[in-house]
């Protein structure tokens, strides 16, 4: 942890500036990720060389952070510490569990993975089946019995059980059953129509951070 | 009738940055959730612990971002004390900074006021970790100074000592809290999540295991509005509602456009 922590104190030190359009200085950092941002807008009209080298360079960044910081918060701390530092040979059953998943690249030996994947199996089902009982099914149902005497009761009620009905694939969907579950899909359709707009008002609010960054800190035409 | 989706590009491009530069001031109203985040905060008596979990990547920081300076800066002047970690590895460093400036905004002083004790991966392991003792999940911070001389740090044993927990994340992970750390451990959690995740926890909001919920660049600027402390969630709402209305007018002029055309076509073979 130590090791990041320092490394991005150096980054943040180093950082040079540069001149930009408007005359103003600006971090090479700030002219690095408008030319990446640019690069990545340049999709809209059509696939480019440049797209693709934005693309890449954020997998390939991505990709070895993610590495770096799971070696420095993982695998030293918690497995080659205490095994090679500390002497604790506890540490050589999970150090040799973690290895054999390893062995899934291999399709003679990848049978041995599986003794790791049922540990980790049967412990997080052990672990999440009871408190996702809870947290899922139970609160949630005592939840959804309000009061009949409400009218958001009585809307949460009606919901819930035509939506139910909807997904109750035992029977044919005819009369009765077909009527109650077309209701069901209605209140699905208003679930789908505000997780829709959600979603746009997400994408629109990551566009806004980006022209926010392009017009405020690189061109310095907004505060 | 056809439209270059590159017109449409153009259009949305337009209907954020005219706002952005030329600034309407459109009107923002504070929903019931977001106020009961607020009150969650500020209900709670100075010197009593926040835990600020910063469970999202660095694709989603426009939205992240906002509502992470809100919530950090109403903690702060209520002179509470603030831990907080990652349990995404690329939220790490984006959570380290946004704690260093905003502290920094207060004059709070690390180990102190506030700590932060990096990435942890397993979240699950992670969570119920901390049912049982932080040092264990936490030796060192994210410095790589001891959690137990850290003078916040040491006297924190587990949720007992926490009053508050906030996940501040882009995708499910505050399903995890719920399961594990609310219907476990009765840990009182609050959230506050893009705008794509905000319809997945309406339930947990009714059922009260979650005790509000802020949602995306929406929810920042009304946090913005509660604390009178603008901010970028705030700059970016009249960009957020004009880019709709032009969205809105799309749809209705594609639905129109598909009704004329369909009697069109049944006025020609009929």
């Amino acid at each position: 942890m130590s090791h990041i922590f320092w490394a991005e104190e150096i980054i943040q030190k180093a950082q040079v500036e540069t001149t930009c359009a408007t005359g103003r200085k600006m971090e090479i950092g700030t002219l690095i990720s408008a030319l990446l941002t640019l690069f990545v807008f340049s999709f809209l009209y059509k696939d480019n060389p440049f797209y693709k080298f934005a693309e890449h360079l954020l997998v390939g960044v991505s990709v070895g952070y993610f590495v770096v910081v799971a070696i420095n918060t993982t695998v030293l701390p918690k497995l080659f510490l205490p095994l090679f530092k500390q002497g604790n040979l506890l540490y050589l059953i999970p150090g040799f569990l973690g290895f054999i998943m390893f062995l899934r690249f291999s399709p003679r030996l990848s049978w041995i993975s599986r003794i790791s994947l049922a540990l980790i199996i049967g412990a997080g089902a052990g672990v999440s089946i009871p408190a996702f009982m809870q947290a899922q099914i139970l609160t949630q149902m005592k939840a959804s019995m309000l009061s009949f005497t409400s009218f958001e009761g009585i809307v949460v009620m009606a919901a819930l059980c035509t939506t139910l009905m909807y997904f109750f694939f035992s029977k044919e969907h005819k009369g009765w059953l077909g009527r109650t579950a077309r209701v069901g899909t209605w209140f699905l359709m208003i679930f789908f129509g505000a997780t829709f707009g959600y979603t746009v008002m997400s994408r629109i609010s990551l566009l806004i951070g980006r022209f926010q960054f392009l017009l405020g800190d690189f061109l310095h035409i907004i505060d | 009738m056809r439209i270059d989706r590159r017109i449409i590009f153009v259009l949305i491009a337009f209907s954020v940055a005219i706002p952005l530069i030329f600034k309407i001031g459109l009107p923002n109203r504070v929903t019931k959730e977001v106020r009961m985040v607020y009150d969650a905060i500020d209900e709670l008596e100075r010197e009593e612990v926040v835990l600020v979990s910063f469970d999202h990547e660095a694709s989603s920081l426009p939205e992240i971002k906002p509502m992470a300076d809100a919530i950090l800066r109403h903690c702060f002047s209520k002179d509470l004390k603030v831990i907080s970690f990652a349990l995404l590895a690329e939220g790490t460093a984006i959570g380290d900074q946004i704690l260093r400036d905003i502290a920094a905004e207060y004059e709070k002083r690390y180990g102190e006021d506030y700590v932060y004790l990096g990435f942890r991966p397993q979240y699950t392991a992670a969570i119920l970790g901390l049912g049982e003792d932080l040092h264990r999940v936490f030796p060192e911070d994210y410095r790589g100074i001891s959690t137990s001389e850290l003078p916040l740090t040491k006297k924190i044993k587990n949720y007992n000592d926490i009053s508050l927990v906030i996940s501040i994340a882009d995708g499910d992970l505050p399903s995890y809290w719920i399961n594990y750390a609310e219907a476990r451990y009765h840990q009182r959690l609050a959230i506050a999540v893009t705008a794509v995740m905000a319809t997945t926890y309406y339930p947990y909001l009714s059922s009260g295991q979650i005790k509000g919920l802020v949602g995306g660049l929406k929810g920042a600027a009304e946090y913005e509005i509660l604390i009178g402390k603008p901010g970028m969630g705030g700059k970016g709402m009249d960009a957020q509602s004009i880019a709709h209305l032009v969205i809105l007018f799309l749809v209705a002029l594609g639905n129109v456009s598909y009704f004329l055309g369909r009697r069109n076509n049944s006025k020609g073979t009929g």
